[in-house]
């Protein structure tokens, strides 16, 4: 009897167990599944975020050395090896990238990895958010996104390929430019009755009608060039658009340096676009990131005092004569984006001064002195390779470390616990519609709304120089003035393309390879799409 | 060794089979010996009261053995013979009814070539012409003694026997035994497992004696998934590490214990004592990260090896081939390792001992970095110059700054053991504080352990609790790193602190920071509670069924503060931090003012159930042992959070009273919430069934198979079978093996099996996630965007590694030397890795997924032997030597079609943003060195590289000029342990070498630059080289160096006491010393730089010495 018991009582304890489940599963309670978000509208705009965090993460600084180190714009020599990095800032100076270089390959991925961010947004957009026109507004800033992406990659890359479904894993060859083109230009024009007509805050950082307008006439002003069929009268159109909407300014000769301060923002009339950065924005890791770090490379290391930066920056970047040349007029505001000469602080007189040793001073000269040296910083135009043993390298001494005018468009941010900095980068301004109108206009377009070439020159120069208005305007003078307006924005590249300049002599570089219009198509993209083909001349 | 096999038929112990010495060479001593024996076993028996005296039988020329077994059944009295004997048995033909079992036994023997005659209820066959001479028994006297081992621990159960009568008895639990004898009386002491020893009484009246153990540990019981086997019957791979034979040392790491001690054992250490040992077996079978084997701590899979104390632990058993792991499926593709603690002794009666010891630690080696006079000396020679803010006269020793001189330890340790005829325990309790060898660094751990097996039942069913607690503490040093580098960059020439009292800084030198302000303006402290509790019930069923039942449940909590002061957040703001290379990069640190505060508590835990059955059954010849079992694991890990704050009022309160602090005083400040997604939890679910099979000890047949299923893996992949096979033929058991006198065992063994791998990445690493993707302007607000952080791969499943296994045990001049070989193919196929995909598919730029495999083959060898037993002396040695290949054969996977190759391993140096020192790629082993292949310098004395097109360059460029450069995994790894005993003093010597290997020695790349030496220092080795050389520290083939080694590991010289007392059972004194010394050519600290990860062999922010260390400790027992 006892045993039978202890039978049963065995028999029952093995019963349950055995029976106890098969189900592998665990419910996930602590992530953002697709069960349980995006739901509501706070949501939506939330799950809408990453294309716009992911769209800042290159621009103010990869994408910014990619566009200005390949002209002659900026330069970023070596120190004594420092900022030598494999490179890859003096193959963008001499014209000799290869697939390999690190900024090509970075900028390919961030550039798809925006648009691939916004299949995805846009997928689980569509298939959670209610219909209606918030939907359809929400949808197509995302799309512009996607579009202005897909511009810079067709700028950049020029033949690229086109994914817009997400989960779709088959891998897509190249699309020749001009239906790169057409396909931005359709969606563009797919979004635009959708897109915001406000302007300011409440549209901010985000794509509105006329930032859609924006990058239709970029896009028409370069057509010629992008598609061998000229799009002038289509470019002027747009610029009219935007023109027209009256909701924006050009931001007057007082405070036109300060439209790039770190207290700029959302009331800045005079931006189309501008992708904010804030220190105090989440910088979350690449390409997520928010990182305008302009100060680390363009104030000299000296210079903390004077900025009262919270770090030492490292200044590695500069302009070439051959750019800053351009700043010849002593009555423009621009020219005091630049630091050049002997240095002072902010009152004017003190000197900023560095105590080191005549060889620390200057190691070619002095070698091995060690006697103490006193000297004001004097920053010096021309970038002269003093170290011969190493490449693209002007010396790591005072010297050479003060060689080169520095650019602080983008003022230094006193505020901020770390190099980060508040300044928003403008991607689209007023005074750029009016310079491409203009151009558009010079280039055989249609003049509109009474504005001439020069009309909408002297328009743009009364608010940046107290010198006369100009009496007649050429290609040349209004690629001079692109260069003076744009300085350290990122456009350079693409105005020398269109002016035919790209391919002249600065600095050190004498290619003239027009294949180097394009960049190559990377080593990191033909190894993740084997579909992909080299762009000539690669 | 057993000259020939002994079948015992009957209701006996069959784990248990009796054991000869090689030096018996007579027959009837052999029976002697059985008798002793029997004795023994006797004891042991169940009694088999209930059976008839009375025998029938009715057989037509029946083999003998068929008769045996029928006299038996009717009798209950088993039988005892040689195999072979009854090969000339002659077939019986009998009709008896009703006679006596005297009767019926004289009737079988009648004409067979041997007679018997019976001890207790065995019957013992033995040759007929030598029948046993009856002794007249003389008592001349009562002798008295005590066996103890070689080290003086008591030998409990130890068969006395007198070698002419074959009388005996056996010892007691404190080891010692009284016998009648008369003086002409031998007596023959022999123990399962160690070599018998024979002793003349003459007129002694006490006899003490130390046994040795056997050389060979073929009859040892060996730990397998779900139960134990005999060693002998085994048909897979296992190696077997005891207790006595765990590294010596103030070692706290289970890895650590091990290394050197099992073959195919890749077990390397960093110097920094913190970061567990990497532990790879049989070659590194993944690209994933999770590449060690998987621990079973006493029957609990995945249970925290760190909660042991090294000096609870009765034996390690390293499973290695499938049919040795498969039982564990899709978490045993690295092997397995078996760690068995120590248990209470049935019928014990208390024992309590002690094991304490002290340790000292010096520095042993470390950068030679220049000091003063060297530095200046190059900076005048090479016309550089220091700055005014650094040259301050100054010798310093910066390496010296942040360390101890030297840093002591100790440990003590406490065990009672006990139990009684239905239950027995152990408890212990094991305390250790080890100071680093660098300033502010220390760990202190406690643990207590208590087991306790209770029978019930008429012991039937025994019930098990096992609770074990560690906590420890540890002090660390943040950023230590960071605290490393500088300590090797800092100029001699500047001093610790200034005239003033202040500390020295010179912050006009980008990255400079005062080693030691950094140390002594921090704190970081670590806590761990790590709780294992075990219920085991185990049920004796009928028809030779045992049931098993495990319960357990493991937490383990941390508890972790860092505080940087406000002088540390002041000056070291936005530095950088100082990772391992391969993983993560340089990222800047942004501290918040008037210091910083991290606090962070997570909670792990793991509930598990585990059911199985077990069947044992003989039938004659055939013996089978078949599990079948079910498994239920849930784990939670991560459950807990972090806040990091800053603004402090003071720095007295550290990280410990957060809610001073003011972060929002701080503009842009935000408080720190760690990282996302850090709770996961994972369920794995098994059922499992193996079965062994054996004929006559002969032939041995295993096969297993595991059904796994996890929530880790893709909705379409969550299940998975894991099956093997295996056999073994034990060729010294046949026949024909009798006229040879060289194996005493031999035995080939053969397996075959499929085991996955499960771990090393996310818990939902399968499904689409969305997670933070930083902040965002949106209509005036800061908005959080939320993006996908994770693609969904429906498809994720396990890594499956097929492993074949082919080897040899034996066992020769009479077991003076036995040992096993293995050869081995392991193929690993689909490897989980973060594959990178396009990010225009998917946009995180990479997906979690089956990709890829790799291949690795091996031999392994080990040997043990007796080289020399004279008198009093004896020296054992054993020695292990594995060799393995590993080759990666694919890396394509269906969403990563384009790439074959991976760059990996950058370890950031200055100016070399980019530049990688190792390559994934199919074709070529993992820890491919693919860098700069230095060409010497050129006429202008600037280092040169031979670029991709063969010329030489100057400015080679990131990958094109790259070149495959050897690689990082060693071809051959050695252990040799040497046992040397003299009377009470015993020696053991160990050594470990490594071979074939390459280590790239990235920390002395970086830290020999030329055109620096007046802003921070270099290596003494730069001295020759000159500024004007800017490329002389890029990463090249020039740092890429050999990373042979020979270390003399260990060293103890120990003591054994005699004669303490009646209180003191056992005492023993030792010294020990580790690390000795180390012959190497390596340049570096040392070259033992780990084995492990995806990018082994890189020397990289190697800056923590080596040390050297000497300890005194004692083991007592009462």
């Amino acid at each position: 009897m006892q045993s039978a018991l202890k039978y049963i009582i065995f028999g029952v304890f093995l019963t349950g167990t055995l029976a106890s489940c098969h189900k592998a599963d665990v419910p996930v309670k602590t992530e953002l599944t697709p069960a349980v978000f995006p739901q509501d509208s706070a949501q939506y705009i939330q799950a809408s975020g990453a294309v716009y965090t992911v769209l800042r993460g290159n621009y103010a600084v990869e994408y910014f050395f990619q566009q200005t180190y390949s002209t002659n714009e900026g330069i970023q020599p070596a120190r004594g090896g420092n900022w030598y990095d494999g490179g890859q800032n003096m193959t963008l100076h001499y014209h000799t990238w290869t697939k390999d270089n690190g900024y090509i390959n970075g900028n390919w991925t961030w550039l798809s990895t925006i648009i691939g961010t916004s299949n995805q947004t846009l997928s689980l957009l569509n298939q959670t958010v209610p219909a209606g026109s918030f939907k359809q507004t929400l949808l197509s800033e995302v799309r512009m996104v996607r579009a202005f992406a897909y511009f810079m990659m067709m700028d950049n890359y020029g033949n690229v390929p086109i994914d817009t479904a997400y989960q779709d894993f088959t891998t897509k060859t190249n699309t020749a430019r001009p239906q790169v083109f057409s396909f931005i230009e359709s969606e563009i024009k797919a979004c635009l009755p959708y897109l915001n007509t406000a302007s300011g805050a409440s549209t901010y950082g985000r794509p509105n009608k006329y930032m859609a307008y924006a990058l239709l006439a970029k896009m028409y002003l370069n057509a010629e060039y992008y598609t061998g069929t000229a799009r002038y009268d289509d470019c002027i159109a747009a610029c009219d658009n935007v023109i027209n909407s009256g909701l924006y300014s050009l931001e007057p000769m007082s405070s036109y340096l300060k439209m790039f301060y770190p207290t700029n923002g959302p009331q800045m009339k005079e931006f189309v676009f501008a992708i904010p950065y804030d220190p105090a924005f989440n910088n979350g890791s690449w390409p997520f990131r928010c990182v305008n770090i302009h100060s680390r490379y363009d104030v000299p290391r000296s210079e903390v005092a004077k900025f009262s930066l919270p770090f030492t920056p490292s200044a590695p970047a500069s302009t070439l004569p051959e750019f800053y040349a351009n700043f010849n007029d002593p009555n423009d505001v621009r020219n005091g984006q630049w630091l050049t000469g002997l240095q002072f602080l902010n009152d004017g007189v003190t000197k900023v001064e560095v105590t080191t040793t005549k060889a620390g001073y200057d190691g070619i000269l002095n070698k091995g002195d060690t006697t103490p040296y006193t000297y004001q910083v004097n920053l010096t135009p021309n970038i002269v390779l003093r170290n011969t043993t190493q490449p693209f390298d002007v010396g790591d001494d005072e010297v050479g470390w003060n060689m080169g005018y520095r650019n602080i468009k983008f003022y230094p941010d006193a505020s901020s616990p770390n190099r980060n900095q508040n300044n928003d980068v403008p991607v689209f301004r007023y005074s750029d519609i009016l310079l491409m109108k203009a151009e558009a206009i010079l280039r055989g377009g249609t003049a509109t709304l009474g504005q001439t070439a020069l009309s909408l020159a002297n328009q743009l120069r009364a608010e940046r120089t107290s010198s006369a208005a100009w009496s007649n305007i050429t290609l040349d003078s209004v690629y001079n003035e692109r260069s003076r307006e744009f300085a350290w924005e990122g456009w350079h590249r693409n105005d020398m393309i269109r002016f035919g300049k790209y391919e002249g002599s600065w600095g050190f570089k004498t290619d003239a390879d027009v294949n180097h219009r394009l960049y190559p198509i990377p080593t990191v993209a033909l190894q993740l799409n084997p579909a992909l083909k080299q762009n000539p001349g690669y | 060794m057993i000259p020939t096999a002994y079948c015992k038929i009957g209701p006996g112990i069959p784990a248990l089979s009796p054991v000869f010495s090689p030096r018996l060479q007579t027959k009837t001593l052999l029976v002697m010996k059985m008798t002793a024996f029997f004795l023994l076993v006797a004891c042991l028996q169940v009694s088999a009261n209930g059976f008839s005296q009375k025998i029938n039988l009715s057989t037509r020329q029946a083999p003998l053995e068929k008769v045996f077994k029928e006299i038996q059944k009717q009798s209950g009295y088993s039988f005892w013979y040689k195999t072979r004997q009854l090969d000339k048995a002659a077939k019986v033909t009998l009709d008896l009814k009703d006679v006596s079992l005297d009767e019926a036994l004289k009737k079988c023997f009648e004409n067979q070539p041997f007679d018997y005659f019976i001890v207790e209820q065995t019957i013992v066959v033995k040759p007929r012409d030598r029948s046993p001479v009856a002794m007249p028994e003389i008592i001349a006297a009562i002798i008295k003694g005590k066996v103890t081992t070689a080290a003086g621990k008591p030998l409990s159960g130890v068969s006395v026997t007198i070698k002419a009568s074959k009388k005996g008895t056996s010892t007691n639990e404190n080891g010692e035994y009284t016998l009648s004898v008369t003086k002409e009386d031998i007596l023959i002491f022999s123990y399962v497992g160690y070599d018998s020893r024979e002793v003349k009484v003459g007129g002694q009246t006490t006899i003490d004696i130390s046994l040795t153990e056997s050389s060979t540990t073929l009859n040892d019981a060996v730990v397998v998934g779900y139960g134990r086997a005999s060693r002998k019957n085994l048909s897979s791979a296992v190696s077997t590490v005891k207790s006595e034979d765990l590294n010596a040392g103030a070692i706290t790491d289970v890895g650590q214990l091990l290394q050197g001690k099992a073959p195919g054992l890749n077990i390397s250490t960093s110097g920094d004592p913190n970061t567990p040992a990497a532990v790879v077996l049989r070659g590194v079978s993944t690209i994933n990260s999770s590449q060690s084997p998987f621990y079973v701590v006493d029957g609990v899979p995945g249970a925290d090896i760190s909660i042991i104390a090294p000096d609870d632990i009765a034996s390690i058993d390293i499973l290695k081939d499938a049919a040795a792991t498969a039982i564990y499926g899709n978490r045993a593709a690295n092997g397995v390792i078996m760690v068995t603690t120590k248990k209470g002794s049935k019928k014990g009666q208390l024992q309590v001992a002690y094991n304490g010891y002290a340790g000292l630690e010096k520095v042993s080696s470390s950068l030679k970095m220049m000091n003063a006079a060297q530095s200046r000396a190059f900076v005048t020679k090479n016309s550089l110059a220091y700055a005014p803010n650094d040259d301050k006269n100054a010798n310093t020793d910066w390496q010296k700054a942040v360390e101890r001189s030297s840093a002591f330890s100790h440990n003590q340790n406490i065990s009672f053991t006990g139990g009684g005829d239905h239950n027995n325990y152990v408890a212990s309790l094991n305390y250790v504080h080890k100071e680093g060898i660098l300033s502010h660094s220390s760990m202190e751990r406690f643990i207590a352990r208590v087991a306790i097996e209770q029978y019930a039942f008429k012991d039937k069913v025994k019930f098990g609790v096992n609770i074990s607690n560690a906590i420890s503490n540890a002090n660390d040093i943040p950023y230590r790193n960071v605290v490393l580098l500088q300590s090797a960059l800092h100029l001699p020439v500047s001093p610790v602190k200034n005239a003033n009292g202040t500390y020295f800084e010179n912050f006009n030198t980008t990255g400079y920071y005062n080693p030691v302000a950094m140390m002594n303006h921090s704190q970081l402290n670590k806590k761990y509670n790590t709780l294992v509790g075990s219920f085991t019930t185990q049920v004796k069923l009928p028809f030779g069924l045992t049931y098993d039942l495990n319960l357990s449940y493991q937490k383990m909590d941390t508890l972790q503060g860092q505080y940087l002061d406000s002088y540390f957040t002041a000056n070291y703001n936005n530095m950088y931090d100082n990772p391992n290379p391969g993983l993560g990069y340089h990222t800047q640190q942004s501290f918040g003012t008037n210091g910083q505060a991290t606090r962070s508590t997570y909670q792990n835990t793991s509930k598990l159930l585990e059911t199985y059955f077990t069947w044992d059954k003989k039938f004659g010849f055939h013996t089978i042992n078949a599990v079948l079992g079910y498994s239920w694991q849930n784990f939670i890990i991560g459950d807990g959070f972090q806040v990091t704050t800053s603004n402090l009022p003071v720095d007295n309160i550290g990280y410990n009273n957060l809610a001073l602090s003011n972060p929002y005083g701080l503009s842009g400040y935000t408080i720190g919430l760690g990282p996302d997604g850090v709770y996961q939890e994972t369920r794995l679910i098994s059922d499992f069934a193996r079965v062994n099979y054996n004929y006559k000890d002969k032939y041995l047949l295993q096969g297993s198979v595991r059904r796994d299923g996890s929530s880790v893996f893709g909705a379409n992949h969550q299940w998975g079978y894991f099956p093997s096979v295996g056999a073994a033929w034990r060729i010294s058991q046949e026949s024909f093996m009798n006229n040879q006198a060289l194996f005493s065992e031999l035995k080939i063994r053969g397996s075959y099996g499929v085991t996955g791998n499960a771990t090393g990445f996310n818990a939902y690493t399968a499904q689409l996630l969305s997670g933070g993707n930083g902040t965002f302007y949106y209509n005036g607000s800061n908005v959080a965007a939320y993006g996908t952080t994770q693609a969904s791969n429906i498809n994720l499943q396990w890594e499956k590694t097929a492993t074949t296994d082919i080897g040899l045990d034996f066992s020769i001049l009479q077991g003076k030397l036995s040992g096993a070989l293995d050869w081995y193919n392991k193929n690993t196929t689909g490897m989980i890795y973060p594959y990178k995909v396009d990010p225009i598919l998917v946009q995180t730029g990479t997906i979690t997924a089956n990709g890829g495999s790799m291949n690795n083959k091996g031999i392994e060898l080990s040997l043990s032997a007796t080289l020399v037993r004279k008198g009093d002396f004896t020296w054992m040695s054993s020695l292990n030597l594995s060799h393995n290949t590993n080759k990666i054969t694919s890396l394509t996977n269906p969403l990563f079609t384009g790439g074959d190759s991976v760059l990996l391993a950058d370890p950031e140096g200055g100016g070399q943003s980019g530049s990688t020192l190792q390559i994934l790629k199919a074709g070529k082993p993992m820890g491919q060195f693919f860098s700069l292949q230095y060409a010497g310098k050129n006429a202008s004395g600037v280092s040169q590289y031979v670029g991709g097109d063969g010329k030489l360059t100057t400015n080679p460029s990131i990958g094109t000029d790259y070149h495959y450069l050897g690689n990082a995994q060693p071809k051959l790894l050695l252990g040799w342990t040497n046992t040397f005993r003299y009377k009470a003093f015993d020696l053991n010597i160990f050594l470990r070498a490594v071979f074939g290997n390459k280590i790239f020695d990235a920390t002395r790349a970086d830290l020999f630059r030329p055109s620096t030496a007046a802003t921070t220092n270099i290596l003494v080795d730069a001295a020759g080289e000159s500024p004007s050389d800017g490329n002389a520290y890029k990463y090249s083939s020039r740092f890429i160096e050999s990373g042979s080694y020979l270390r003399f590991d260990n060293a103890s010289l120990g003591y054994n006491f005699k004669y303490l007392g009646e209180s003191v059972k056992f005492l023993r004194v030792y010294v020990s010393v580790n690390n000795l010394f180390v012959i190497t050519g390596y340049k570096g600290v040392d070259p033992e730089v780990t084995q492990g990860g995806i990018a082994p062999g890189v020397d990289y922010n190697n800056f923590y010495p080596k040390t050297r260390q000497f300890l005194l400790g004692a083991k007592v027992s009462f």
